[in-house]
């Protein structure tokens, strides 16, 4: 399509397009510079929180056909989901769901120190909340340990030797969700320590502060979601209604 | 605007030696590194094409195999195997790719006026995340092949000893790969457009693109999932599909399609989009009742998740839920006809050229009245019974997916050929090549209507003596095609030797991709674009004698 | 946060000062805490209502407990609240489109034996052999006919 020059004002005398707009940063920071095909910082935090956000949609779907395969069973097999269910150790499940909600918290309060550019807070929320990720899947590690005891563990091992699901029919398919669910999940945790960690190293450097915190607030969207899927993961295996 | 592009601007050739995004740098690093919208979408050209002759290749040997009753090739087994590896490699690496990944992630910044995608890192990781996924789809193959179809139905798809397992990750990671891509171009379309591009100036290529990246992020996820819990199915034995350990085979059919109908828009939808390109510029003509066209798009990505029940009439769904689907699906038609109408009134009283890309937009035309209409028996329940599993359904979406889609790539691809490598093919051969295309193409699978309806089950090695005279028509009719495609291979390839330099401005388009020189620079434009205009208004440019 | 300071503050050029403070919505550290303790209260009412046998309304007030805690978080934690319109409108959507699956595909497992009362043979879907559908009984039924 033609383009009038006169019309280009907006884009005029920005050679230095080429390397990217630079925003300023507080003593102590490092300046950030904007990818070259956006014109301002808050074309690309808008940008890349948009392409955030969509992928969060994706993982609601992703995880979406797990809760409809559960949704599906529990209405074929009531007895077998809360059979199954009792035999998960709901406290630690309450437990962890704390934990989850406080880790949660500390990254609320890391992004918020990071857009004030309080560097050391954003620095100890962060570390706070990796190692409540950490306690999150110590205790998932000791119920995944109590279940292998008792030989409920995915199907084809499924020995169930102390005979707590004899009575109901497919006793093994409360567990394979069981299993499934929070195997993804905690694989989703562990991806968002990982995150967090990798955004503290920036943050160690100082790349993060009020005119630049995006990396901070995408993991922080990230983790969130971890949390949230929890949230219905916890009354729906712990709980079974 | 009365502003006027004065022609020596539309006819000018790239001078020899001027910098573009071809030349600009050269080595293996300077591809496999890329950042360039432009070159990841050749590669993705280059990988969807190698992806589609494998997919022919092995179409045109099924139909070899089935010039004889009792099966002329393989042996039954085999017969499974190379009909699966076909619909494998044809949706997952070809058609669901073909139009996005490669024309879009060419074309769509150019028609915003971007200088690149808003997310380039990731567009990278996309092509290697499908590149990653052609790999474990080799793996696979070397592994003993996969025989399950291209659906993957359990309880089979568990039982079954070939590698399902390699086939099952290597589409997830596709998957994967194509909702980057939809995501970026989300995000392209929102952020990056041009000052003054707004929604409604925005060409309708941009807008079927848009309808399917909305689509590749919210369905594949669903597939993502499923394919994943097969594998741990056939892994460790979940049984959450398997009906010995109490599971449900109809549960996986329902994700398999909430995933798979999108599916067959996520194809379908930007050839219409193309379609829309190729017609309006030919023609020289706005798209006619452009905003309904733009909104059907959207239309058609909504009631396709109405509508997956319609692939499992007879898999044991409950008859209200059937019933349902059924009635849905038929909403599907409005918004298709919506377009095909709108079609047909913008090349009414056109000036109309008579060009390759023209050409294959006419074959679309047809094809796509034909591929559609026909889906409208078997969306109804009745009829779809007796229909189910048989030639019909195989002619029927083959009319939609190689005639139509397969079809307007190719109209792409001839449309924006001069604009990606600034040479021009011969068009003499391009014509001859469509018209074995279309002819070959009927005669493949108008006869497999007839048998279809007369009872022929598809997916079988053998058949009955009294189909013999439909199967070796279609038999004839994949030569014919194949030859077809052969002959366009070579004259593209003939082409980039650069014989004949393109224009600017090919074929007198007015979107902003026609802006930029042939082939454009690195950044797409050598000085920002503004949009004054209303889209598709020729009037700009200066009527050629 | 008007598009003009962020146009102002995002180019480099304008003398500007350090960006030290976002001009994006920062939460207040009261606001994030009490969100985070009313999420711990309906933590402890999920648990209490878990142990009452309400029957089949039990699923109805732990999914509507943690629907409350999922959109808390995503309001106040995620700041939906303060974000566009758009990102507001994906991810509902995400949420509309997983209802989709979920309406048809249950509605489909709910309705199997509404029509045909064979389906309501499914159930020892477990036992070898019997999964294959047609079977069943059906067939004598035919000849019957």
């Amino acid at each position: 399509m033609h383009t009038p020059q006169e019309a280009g004002g907006h884009g005029a005398g920005h050679d230095a397009h080429h390397h990217g707009v630079v925003v300023p940063a507080p003593p102590g920071f490092v300046p950030h510079v904007v990818a070259h095909h956006f014109d301002t910082a808050e074309a690309e935090f808008s940008a890349d929180k948009l392409a955030m956000w969509l992928f969060l949609a994706t993982e609601v779907l992703l995880f979406g056909g797990l809760f409809a395969a559960y949704f599906y069973y529990h209405g074929v097999y009531p007895e077998t989901f809360k059979v199954g269910g009792h035999q998960l150790n709901w406290r630690l499940g309450a437990l962890n769901t704390l934990i989850l909600l406080f880790s949660s918290y500390t990254m609320a309060m890391g992004v918020r120190a990071a857009q004030l550019s309080q560097k050391a807070l954003m620095q100890k929320m962060l570390g706070i909340t990796v190692l409540c990720g950490l306690g999150f899947l110590v205790v998932k590690y000791f119920e995944y340990a109590a279940k292998v005891s008792h030989g409920l563990v995915p199907a084809r091992w499924f020995s169930d030797h102390d005979h707590v699901m004899a009575g109901v029919e497919n006793g093994h398919l409360f567990f394979n969700f069981y299993w499934t669910m929070t195997a993804i999940h905690g694989l989703h945790v562990l991806i968002g320590m990982l995150l967090i960690l990798w955004v503290m190293k920036g943050g160690a450097k100082g790349r993060f502060y009020g005119g630049y915190y995006l990396p901070v607030d995408l993991v922080g969207l990230y983790w969130h979601l971890v949390d949230l899927i929890w949230i219905f993961l916890f009354p729906l295996l712990y709980l079974v209604p | 605007m009365t502003t006027y592009v004065p022609v020596a601007e539309t006819e000018a050739r790239q001078e020899p030696g001027a910098p573009h995004y071809l030349n600009v740098t050269h080595g293996f690093r300077s591809w496999a590194l890329t950042l360039d919208h432009k070159r990841i979408g050749l590669m993705y050209l280059i990988g969807t094409v190698a992806s589609f002759l494998i997919g022919g290749l092995l179409a045109l040997l099924i139909r070899v195999h089935l010039w004889k009753p009792e099966g002329a090739i393989f042996d039954p087994e085999l017969y499974n195997q190379v009909f699966t590896l076909h619909g494998v490699f044809m949706v997952f690496f070809f058609i669901i790719p073909a139009i996005p990944a490669a024309l879009g992630n060419f074309v769509l910044p150019m028609m915003l006026g971007a200088k690149d995608v808003a997310l380039p890192r990731l567009n990278l990781a996309s092509f290697y995340l499908w590149l990653c996924g052609l790999v474990l789809a080799t793996i696979a193959i070397i592994f003993g092949g996969v025989d399950t179809g291209w659906t993957f139905y359990t309880p089979y798809s568990i039982q079954t000893p070939t590698a399902v397992i390699w086939m099952g990750l290597g589409i997830f990671m596709v998957g994967f790969s194509s909702i980057f891509t939809g995501l970026n171009f989300v995000v392209t379309t929102h952020k990056l457009r041009a000052p003054g591009l707004t929604w409604f100036r925005m060409p309708l290529f941009i807008w079927a693109v848009y309808s399917t990246s909305l689509l590749q992020i919210l369905a594949t996820p669903v597939l993502g999932i499923t394919l994943l819990l097969l594998v741990f199915e056939r892994v460790y034995g979940i049984g959450i599909f398997d009906p010995k350990m109490g599971g449900d085979p109809v549960l996986f059919q329902h994700f398999f399609w909430f995933y798979s109908h999108p599916a067959v828009y996520i194809m379908i939808l930007p050839a219409m989009g193309v379609i829309s390109e190729v017609i309006s510029v030919h023609c020289r003509k706005p798209v006619f009742g452009y905003r309904m066209v733009a909104f059907s798009s959207l239309a058609i990505a909504v009631i396709s998740f109405l509508v997956w029940g319609h692939h499992m009439f007879t898999s044991g769904q409950s008859e209200w839920a059937m019933m349902a689907f059924s009635f849905l699906t038929f909403f599907v038609g409005i918004p298709s006809a919506i377009k095909e109408f709108n079609w047909v009134a913008t090349v009414w009283q056109g000036s109309v050229a008579l060009t390759t890309p023209m050409l294959y937009a006419l074959v679309f035309l047809i094809i796509f009245a034909i591929g559609g209409l026909t889906g409208i028996f078997l969306a109804t329940l009745s009829v779809n019974i007796h229909l189910h599993m048989t030639y019909y359904v195989v002619a029927h979406f083959h009319y939609v997916m190689m005639g139509s889609t397969a079809i307007a790539f190719f109209a792409g691809v001839h449309h924006w050929w001069p604009k990606m490598f600034g040479v021009m093919y011969s068009e003499a051969w391009a014509k001859l090549s469509c018209l074995l295309i279309f002819v070959g193409f009927n005669l493949t699978f108008l006869p497999q209507f007839i048998m279809g309806s007369q009872g022929q089950i598809r997916r079988y090695a053998t058949y009955l003596e009294r189909w013999t005279p439909y199967h070796q028509a279609s038999t004839v009719g994949a030569v014919i095609l194949g030859v077809g495609f052969a002959i366009m291979v070579a004259y593209l390839l003939h082409s980039l030797l650069g014989v004949r330099k393109a224009r600017r401005n090919e074929w007198g388009g007015v979107t902003l991709e026609w802006d930029s020189p042939s082939p454009p620079p690195l950044e797409n434009f050598e000085r920002p674009p503004v949009v004054t205009r209303e889209v598709y208004d020729y009037s700009v440019l200066n009527p050629k004698s | 946060m008007s598009a003009h300071s962020a146009h102002a503050e995002a180019h480099g050029h304008a003398p500007g000062a350090p960006v030290l403070v976002t001009h994006h919505h920062v939460s207040t550290v009261a606001i994030l805490t009490k969100v985070f303790l009313t999420l711990v209260i309906l933590t402890i009412i999920t648990v209490g209502v878990s142990q009452v046998d309400f029957g089949s309304a039990n699923m109805v007030i732990a999914m509507l407990v943690a629907a409350v805690k999922a959109a808390l978080v995503m309001t106040f934690f995620m700041h939906l609240r303060y974000d566009t319109a758009i990102n507001n409108i994906f991810i509902l959507s995400s949420f509309a489109f997983l209802a989709l699956l979920f309406v048809f595909t249950l509605t489909d497992f709910s309705t199997r034996k509404a029509v045909n009362p064979i389906h309501a043979k499914r159930a020892p879907i477990a036992e070898p052999d019997t999964h294959y559908l047609w079977k069943t009984p059906r067939t004598k039924e035919h000849k019957h006919e």
